[in-house]
């Protein structure tokens, strides 16, 4: 009975006007949406582990992503990986190119774990030297690896410096900005730059200044890396590719009632006239290319670095020991230079 | 194995130390911050290379570096020189793209580089401003506008910096003027309407902004500049009240001084207490300085009729607008616009015909179209163009058929439209209406009565003579009582200057001498620290303007305002009373020969108004005058109707400046039904007991409240009775054992306390 009088209620109330009070917004519709709610969480479907059945560049491809990983284990085992995969394929077979490669682990130069950074290094050397593609953006990782907060990260920037000096060194100081940055962070690095009149006198405003000294005090490891790269990266930018006399006789005679016909060619190099700067920008010294060693040399000299180098070397040759045979080196890369100028 | 690090090293790895380091002494660190630096380079460039990864692989992170530098950079503003550049166009250029910390970071480096000067505050906001109307991201629109809201307060607090006000209100202008169709607009609204809260800009550039913004294009910067001038100073008188009272009572000297007295004395609680006793002084004479006066955006408004006609054109007449509005959108704009012709009594014939397809019953929201009506009439409009409306209204809404919250809605507009103008009324219809007050709902009978006493008032002759009462009646005798005509204007004279007369010869007051006395009472009274003068100094606000009628006629004004600032308010509650006083006195001296009597009054009010100023003390003698005068005439009998003419002069005085809502017209159609159980609950839940709601406890434990909140303790009284029975029973036990020569020294020790003030004595209270 009870349930009969509600069923009542109920029907009736469906016809019952709602009564509207004068001035007042009209009431919400009995059959409105609520649209008022908001997704607490999104919900991925379960990831698949299994590498069974997937074709062997997919795996690679998956493997260099890896290291972009946010966990370190991740990145140095995605390294290792590939490190064995490119030494077990040859060079011509490898999913993607070298370049690609290096793009990709490039930034890993920066990378806050010591066992990354070796790998890293491992892998690098096993790459094919002659395929690597343009190298400034390596060159700028390691410049910014070599002026890093944390001696570990500088030393192991070193090693790949060394690595890139030894595998490209003609592309290496002739890329943009190669010959002079790097120049410009070795000196940082060394302290050399307090050369340039500073050093322990009077500075501008009246007041004493002491510049620190440039060896920090755990060990001289690092400076004596840093000096024999740096010789090496010099010996890179200066040394002249020896001119074979026999060879130039040759082409002299296949030619031979041409005399100079070089000079009347089209150049061979890019924007020849580059140097003279008729119509450009003003320019930026710090991040030009410099192609030859005649001009890497006059570069070196008119940024005022050669001074800076040369009374550095002096200054550390002093210091006797590991780190005098290294500045040693250096003096004797400067001297490719000096002697000219 | 793991090779040991050196200390320094150790401590060289962090950047925070180095900072700190830098900052001791910059120049021995120079060497590490150039490091540093071209670390910071170097990864900005590799970061350029490729803007969309994030940086987070290496132990030093780019926005470390950049915090880094920003902190220390005013240490080496040489090698620093193109750091505040770089910054701002990392932020120009890939905003939309950099990692969201990497970006707060770079807005939170320039604003630090802004803090230590290194980049001014034009160059900051034209990054930031840009930046703000340009992203994409909610984040940082937010994050940019406290940025830029707090950097305009910092530059505004020692003394209001003119030319970067202008340079922003400048932008913001073009903002909405440039493209009206955009919703980018709304932050320009947003600005100057929080700008305007804090006081920071007052003036009548920020108005002129916000009145662009209401003749826009986009329905929200139109509402947002709407909403502007229809609660803009409410919101800022209210923000400063907050302000007042935010930290006031915050500080107890007295306590703190007792404990410093206490506590153990170290430089640091010494310093403590000199800044606290610093903060006090420094409220107090706050306190006492002048307020801040200020106009508000309606009066500060150039060219109101030009504005108001353009709103109602723009949003509100035509049948295809540019903007959609919504009802309620459209409704604020009425609203606006009915205020500004009320206000100003501006002359917009076409907004009443516009009002007539608005009043039924049936339609939304009908109370606010009702108030909106009533708030723009005013005694300058032409009554034939208003009768139709009252004429509809009536029709509409008061019937015996009408339900009673409808018929005293239509009640109460009907009284309000004719107490601005009262000769919108017929005298058939009115006595039709009138006879409603002998209706049985309580709203309605309410309302009926209202529009009787308004009559009585303003327009007695309409009424029935039984319906007129003794003064009308009385008055329309004598022949004072008139209909004011249409666009009479009375003269302006001061409240209850006669009474002030009165006393001073009572008092045996010389006017000539006591002069210069109440100036110096008045110092004497209000104790400010300050000069001898009541007046303030409005300092000019440095903007320029334009030689126009109007406008100058504005400023004449508003010189006029500052300068009776105390007499601004006097007036006004002045205002309050006029029909209480003035029949009164006017009674008492009443004469046959009206012209005579008009005669004596003139020259008794030209004697003091205008032989002399009236001192603040004066004012005040003045102010209080007139409320004795307005209780004491009042005999028990006619109590009631002084009362109810008082309020009805209130009600009148409250015309003129405050807008008028939907809920007065509604009135008092809430006690027309009875109150559900839901509205019961509700409106004895309203308010909590700290803002005075219903409090349910007994006296003694809000007493107990009370003192607790005010930090005091218990009596010793109190404590007494609360012990623990234990700890009395010892005491208790040898007392009855004691010795007469112990009674005596317990008693003299007694004694002796009693006369020192307990046991350590009340020093240092």
């Amino acid at each position: 009975m009870g349930s009969s009088a509600k069923k009542k209620r109920e029907k009736k109330s469906d016809f019952k006007k709602t009564k509207l009070k004068v001035g007042k917004a009209r009431p919400k519709n009995t059959n409105a949406t609520d649209t008022s709610f908001a997704a607490k969480s999104i919900v991925l479907k379960q990831q698949s582990l299994s590498e069974s059945g997937r074709d062997p560049s997919t795996i690679f491809n998956h493997n260099l992503s890896l290291l972009a990983s946010k966990a370190d284990t991740q990145r140095r085992d995605a390294l290792a990986w590939l490190t064995n995969a490119i030494t077990a394929m040859n060079a011509a077979a490898l999913p993607q190119p070298p370049s690609a490669i290096l793009l990709k682990a490039q930034p890993l130069i920066l990378d806050g774990t010591a066992s990354v950074r070796s790998q890293l290094l491992k892998l690098l050397r096993i790459l094919p030297v002659d395929q690597l593609g343009p190298l400034d953006q390596v060159l700028l990782y390691t410049r910014a690896g070599m002026s890093h907060l944390s001696t570990d990260i500088k030393l192991s920037s070193l090693d790949i410096l060394d690595w890139l000096i030894e595998a490209q060194p003609e592309s290496i100081v002739s890329c943009a900005g190669g010959w002079v940055k790097t120049l410009e962070t070795f000196e940082t690095l060394l302290s050399w730059n307090g050369a340039k009149g500073t050093t322990g006198s009077l500075t501008g405003d009246g007041k004493w200044s002491a510049t620190k000294p440039t060896v920090s005090l755990g060990s001289s490891k690092l400076l004596v890396h840093q000096l024999n790269t740096l010789t090496a990266f010099l010996n890179a930018g200066l040394v002249r590719p020896e001119r074979d006399d026999n060879l130039l006789a040759i082409q002299a005679a296949e030619c031979w009632p041409l005399w100079h016909h070089q000079a009347h060619l089209m150049p061979t190099k890019s924007n020849p006239y580059g140097y003279l700067n008729l119509c450009g920008k003003k320019r930026d010294t710090e991040s030009d290319m410099y192609e030859d060693p005649e001009e890497r040399q006059e570069a070196f000299i008119t940024s005022g670095m050669c001074r800076a180098f040369v009374q550095g070397v002096t200054e550390a040759k002093k210091e006797g020991g590991e780190v005098g045979r290294a500045a040693a080196g250096v003096a004797k890369a400067l001297q490719l230079v000096v002697d000219v100028g | 194995m793991k090779r040991k690090l050196g200390a320094l090293e150790k401590v060289d790895a962090d950047l925070p130390n180095l900072q700190h380091k830098l900052k001791i002494d910059p120049r021995s660190y120079e060497q590490d911050f150039v490091n540093q630096y071209n670390q910071y380079r170097s990864l900005k460039e590799l970061f350029l290379q490729s803007p969309t990864t994030t940086d987070d692989s290496g132990i030093v992170r780019l926005r470390d570096l950049v915090d880094f530098v920003s902190h220390t950079a005013d240490c080496y503003p040489k090698l620093t020189t193109a750091f505040a550049s770089d910054l701002v166009e990392l932020l120009d250029l890939h905003h939309a793209t950099l990692d969201s910390e990497l970006r707060d970071k770079l807005v939170g480096a320039l604003v630090l580089l802004r803090r230590k000067e290194t980049i001014d505050s034009v160059q900051l906001l034209d990054t930031l401003w840009p930046l703000l109307l340009k992203t994409p991201s909610k984040n940082l629109r937010a994050l940019l506008f406290q940025k830029i809201l707090s950097d305009l307060r910092t530059a505004n607090q020692k003394a209001t910096n003119h030319k970067l006000n202008r340079h922003i209100q400048s932008k913001c202008f073009e903002l909405i003027v440039s493209d009206p169709t955009s919703a980018k607009g709304l932050w320009a609204v947003k600005l100057t309407r929080e700008l305007w809260k804090r006081q920071i800009w007052s003036d009548a550039k920020a108005v002129s902004v916000m009145k662009e913004a209401a003749l826009s294009q986009d329905a929200k910067v139109v509402t947002g500049g709407v909403r502007f001038f229809l609660g803009g100073d409410q919101e800022r008188e209210e923000a400063a009240a907050e302000e007042d009272t935010d930290d006031e009572g915050n500080i107890d000297m007295g306590k703190l001084r007792h404990q410093a007295g206490i506590n153990k004395k170290t430089g640091k609680r010494a310093n403590e207490l000199r800044t606290a006793a610093a903060k006090v002084k420094r409220k107090e004479k706050k306190k006492n300085s002048p307020h801040q006066l200020n106009f508000s955006a309606l009066h500060l408004l150039h060219d109101p009729q030009g504005f108001a006609e353009e709103l109602f054109q723009r949003h509100l007449q035509p049948a295809q607008p540019k903007v959609r509005l919504v009802l309620e959108q459209k409704l604020l704009v009425l609203q606006l616009v009915s205020r500004l012709v009320g206000l100003h009594k501006l002359t917009l014939e076409p907004l009443y015909s516009y009002f007539i397809k608005f009043l039924t019953p049936k339609q939304p929201s009908v109370t606010s179209f009702l108030a909106s009506l009533a708030q723009s009439a005013h005694s300058l409009v032409p009554p034939d163009i208003l009768e139709p409306l009252v004429v509809k209204i009536a029709n509409e809404f008061v019937s015996e058929a009408s339900a009673g919250e409808v018929a005293s809605a239509g009640l109460n507009s009907i009284r309000e439209i004719c107490a601005r103008q009262p000769l919108a009324m017929s005298d058939t219809l009115l006595q039709d209406l009138v006879q409603y007050r002998k209706s049985k709902d309580k709203g309605v009978q309410m309302a009926a009565r209202g529009l009787l006493s308004l009559y009585r008032e303003v327009g007695a002759e309409l009424l029935r003579k039984r319906d007129r009462g003794r003064d009308a009646a009385m008055g329309l005798r004598i022949g004072e009582k008139q209909t004011a005509r249409f666009g009479e204007v009375g003269t302006g004279e001061i409240e209850g200057l006669e009474l002030l007369e009165k006393w001073k010869e009572e008092q045996g007051i010389d006017s000539e001498a006591d002069e210069e006395a109440g100036w110096n009472n008045w110092d004497a009274e209000s104790d400010s620290d300050d000069d001898g003068e009541g007046w303030i100094n409005v300092e000019s606000d440095g903007e320029e303007i334009d030689i126009s009628d109007s406008e100058d006629e504005r400023e004449k004004k508003a010189k006029a305002a500052a300068k009776s600032e105390p007499t601004f308010e006097a007036q006004q509650s002045a205002g309050n009373t006029p029909a209480a006083t003035t029949p009164g006195s006017s009674r008492a001296t009443a004469s046959l020969e009206p012209e005579a009597a008009l005669k004596r009054e003139e020259s008794r009010i030209s004697r003091l108004a205008t032989t002399r100023i009236l001192t603040p003390a004066d004012l005040a003698k003045l102010n209080e005058l007139r409320s004795t005068a307005a209780i004491t005439a009042a005999l028990p009998a006619t109590k009631r109707r002084k009362l109810l003419a008082s309020q009805a002069a209130a009600a009148a005085s409250r015309h003129a400046d405050d807008p008028l809502t939907a809920a007065q017209i509604s009135g008092l159609s809430a006690h027309s039904y009875k109150a559900t159980r839901q509205e019961k609950i509700a409106m004895a839940k309203e308010g909590s007991r700290e803002e005075g709601g219903n409090d349910h406890r007994s006296t003694t434990a809000r007493r107990k409240e009370k003192k607790e909140s005010e930090g005091k303790s218990t009596s010793n009284k109190e404590k007494e009775r609360k012990k623990n029975f234990l700890m009395t029973l010892g005491k208790a036990k040898r007392k009855g054992k004691r010795s007469l020569t112990q009674e005596r020294a317990i008693l003299k020790g007694h004694v002796e306390r009693r006369k020192r003030g307990g046991k350590r004595g009340n020093k240092g209270q």
